[in-house]
């Protein structure tokens, strides 16, 4: 729920009860104001009705005075006085109804020792019609008001709200390995300005340490990859030595499959970094089957040595918006992971269809947890010599495309099969196409 | 031949530099920028290699200056940061190659040499070694004068081999110059040993002695000693 709707909506709430409720007040209030009148105006006409009896010693018709019931009696019999005041429902002539009356009963002995009872009754309609009339003016005024004022909160606030939306989509838009700042604009709202002036702080804070990540990354590397090559060159200069023997030659191998074990670790986990950082940010048109071709015949030594079959099956010719270079690791890692833990005369078998593209190999079962195959430093016991960072060097770059990496194994098939080469990373040329080739030369 | 090594790793230069004595160039080598900006001004030289990293200046600025100067020097660039940008950059500019660190001694061998050869002008473009003449621009390869018939691997195999000719090679040093760096087969090394087999063979049947000698545990030697 947006926070204007949330708060329009509390607005609203609170403004009907409190009207609710303050017209209820309102409306006890006026009838009793109403009641307070018509008693003292019945009063009056009592005190006016007494003087006269008191004077005159008649029953006057005061009917024909005030123009309402008033009903005087004398009576013989004097009692003590007694007077009240009270609602009533009678009989209105004038209405052909019963209808709420007013009625002051008095009983008491005038001043020449004759006893009488008046009973005056003004109808209620009169003021109950008045204060139904009020009400709805009130009601009126205040749906007017409230409709008005609901309105004005929500385009008051939506204008004083959109210097915050626009810090929002700023941000929402803002990447942190692009080198320009974060940029929001100043607005004359001094919280705003304040969370802006605090996140611009931030995004400058965080724009600098990951610079500094990656001068690390790339100096680490740096510093890395120089003694690695001066242990490496002074190994090859080692070894051209005429007077070594054979447990001297040993020593040196091992210690250069251990030099280039590090620095394939390191180039690995550079790579997966890069990615990790976007780095590869630059994408062009990249012609999935063509990869896969120039791939194939890159290892076409390796794959005939290994007496392996390659079949080939290419539905569409499938261009993608991608890096070139991630594309053509992405490809090769997996076909090398097929080729690598594949059995001698094994198959390899490479769909590319519309949206996916699948790699499937003969080899041995899977002794590990096939949960944990895209984590680093995963290692098949067939070949503790790989360094591991292959197949989550594959699961980087396919999330980075928003693609989905799976792997399934069944009756001695291992497929890794890439899904989701996604429409907007892709533009299909229909074009229909099969061939299979089996480079098996032998 | 005169080769400037422009390298600010100490050790690394004094391995260079000692291999490719070894070939009988003259290799000079410098560490700083503003050394090898005094050098390239003062003299000529066949082939430069270049470290883009200096600590007191790019790499980048020496093939700039070199250009400057309209000059015929073959470059080659040696870098430890394996980003694209940098080679792009330093092949637009006009540097002939790009080596990423950590690289194989007889791999940057085999590249000055190409250079060199691609750069020697006079038309004696051959490459001899006793009995085995290679034309590389046909890719055409005699040996006693009859027409060998190489893959496009064993070819390459066969230059490497001259390139480093009574040198040990490593096995790995191979495979990544005929493969590159994804060779990360764990049997990769028997199939080297199967091309390396199949070179042999196809030499022999023409005539041509046997040159290659394996080193055991380590590699291999192409040598007529």
């Amino acid at each position: 729920m947006k926070l204007l709707t949330r708060t329009s909506r509390y607005y609203l709430l609170i403004s009907v009860v409190v009207f609710v409720i303050s017209g209820l007040i309102f409306f006890r209030l006026l009838h009793t104001i109403f009641e307070k009148q018509l008693d003292e105006t019945l009063f009056e006409e009592k005190l006016l009705i007494e003087e006269t009896i008191n004077f005159s010693d008649s029953v006057p018709d005061f009917r024909s005075v005030f123009g309402h019931m008033i009903d005087i009696t004398i009576v013989n019999t004097s009692h003590v006085k007694t007077e009240y005041i009270r609602d009533t429902l009678m009989y209105d002539r004038d209405l052909g109804s019963f209808a709420a009356f007013r009625h002051l009963f008095v009983e008491n002995t005038s001043v020449k020792h004759k006893g009488y009872t008046i009973n005056i009754y003004k109808p209620l309609s009169d003021s109950e019609k008045l204060i139904t009339e009020i009400i709805l003016i009130v009601v009126l005024v205040f749906i007017i008001l409230l409709v008005l004022l609901v309105w004005a909160n929500y385009f008051i606030a939506r204008r004083v709200w959109i210097p915050f939306y626009r810090t929002i989509s700023n941000l929402s838009h803002y990447e942190i390995n692009q080198e320009k700042p974060l940029s929001l604009m100043k607005t004359d709202i001094y919280e705003f300005n304040l969370l802006n002036q605090a996140l611009a702080k931030m995004s400058k804070k965080i724009q600098q340490d990951y610079i500094n990540l990656k001068e690390f990354n790339e100096n680490a590397s740096h510093e890395l990859l120089t003694p690695i090559s001066v242990i490496k060159s002074k190994l090859e200069l080692l070894i051209q030595g005429e007077d070594l023997d054979e447990q001297q030659l040993q020593l040196i191998s091992s210690v250069f499959d251990a030099t280039s074990r590090i620095s394939k670790l390191n180039q690995g986990l550079l790579l997966i970094s890069k990615i990790e950082n976007n780095q590869f940010a630059q994408a062009e048109e990249v012609n999935m089957s063509q990869i896969i071709d120039i791939t194939l015949e890159h290892f076409e030594e390796i794959i005939e040595h290994r007496k392996i079959v390659i079949t080939k099956k290419y539905f569409h010719e499938v261009i993608l918006n991608m890096n070139r270079t991630l594309a053509e690791i992405l490809i090769t890692n997996l076909i090398s992971n097929a080729i690598r833990h594949n059995i001698a005369s094994g198959n390899i078998e490479i769909i590319l269809t519309a949206d996916s593209f699948s790699v499937t190999n003969t080899g041995q079962h899977l002794k590990t947890d096939p949960a944990g195959l895209f984590e680093r430093f995963r290692k098949s016991e067939s070949n503790p010599d790989s360094v591991g960072l292959g197949l989550s060097i594959v699961q980087k770059i396919a999330n980075l495309y928003q693609m989905k990496v799976t792997y399934t194994y069944s009756e001695g098939l291992h497929k890794l099969k890439i899904f989701h080469l996604t429409p907007s990373h892709k533009m299909l040329i229909h074009k229909e196409k099969e061939n299979s080739t089996p480079s098996d030369k032998d | 031949m005169k080769i400037l090594l422009i390298e600010d790793e100490k050790e690394l230069s004094c391995s260079i530099t000692e291999y490719l004595q070894k070939e009988s160039y003259l290799c000079e080598a410098v560490l700083t920028f503003d050394d090898a900006i005094e050098k390239i001004n003062m003299y000529q030289y066949d082939c430069i290699i270049v470290d883009i990293n200096l600590p007191d200046g790019s790499g980048l600025n020496v093939i700039r200056a070199l250009k400057k100067n309209k000059s015929e020097t073959g470059i080659i660039i040696i870098s430890a940061k394996n980003s694209l940008d940098d080679k792009v950059s330093g092949l637009g500019i006009g540097a002939d190659d790009y080596l990423t660190k950590p690289f194989h001694l007889p791999e940057l061998n085999a590249r000055v040499k190409s250079i060199i050869r691609r750069r020697s002008f006079g038309g004696i473009n051959e490459i001899v070694f006793n009995d085995i003449r290679i034309l590389p621009e046909e890719m055409e390869v005699t040996v006693n004068g009859n027409s060998l018939d190489l893959t496009k691997k064993e070819y390459a195999l066969l230059i490497f081999f001259i390139s480093n000719k009574d040198r040990v090679l490593t096995k790995e040093s191979i495979a990544e110059h005929l493969w590159g760096d994804e060779m990360d087969m764990a049997d990769s090394f028997d199939f080297i040993y199967t091309h390396i087999k199949n070179l042999r063979k196809k030499i022999m049947e023409k005539g041509g002695e046997d040159y290659i000698r394996t080193i055991y545990g380590m590699g291999y030697k192409f040598t007529d000693r």
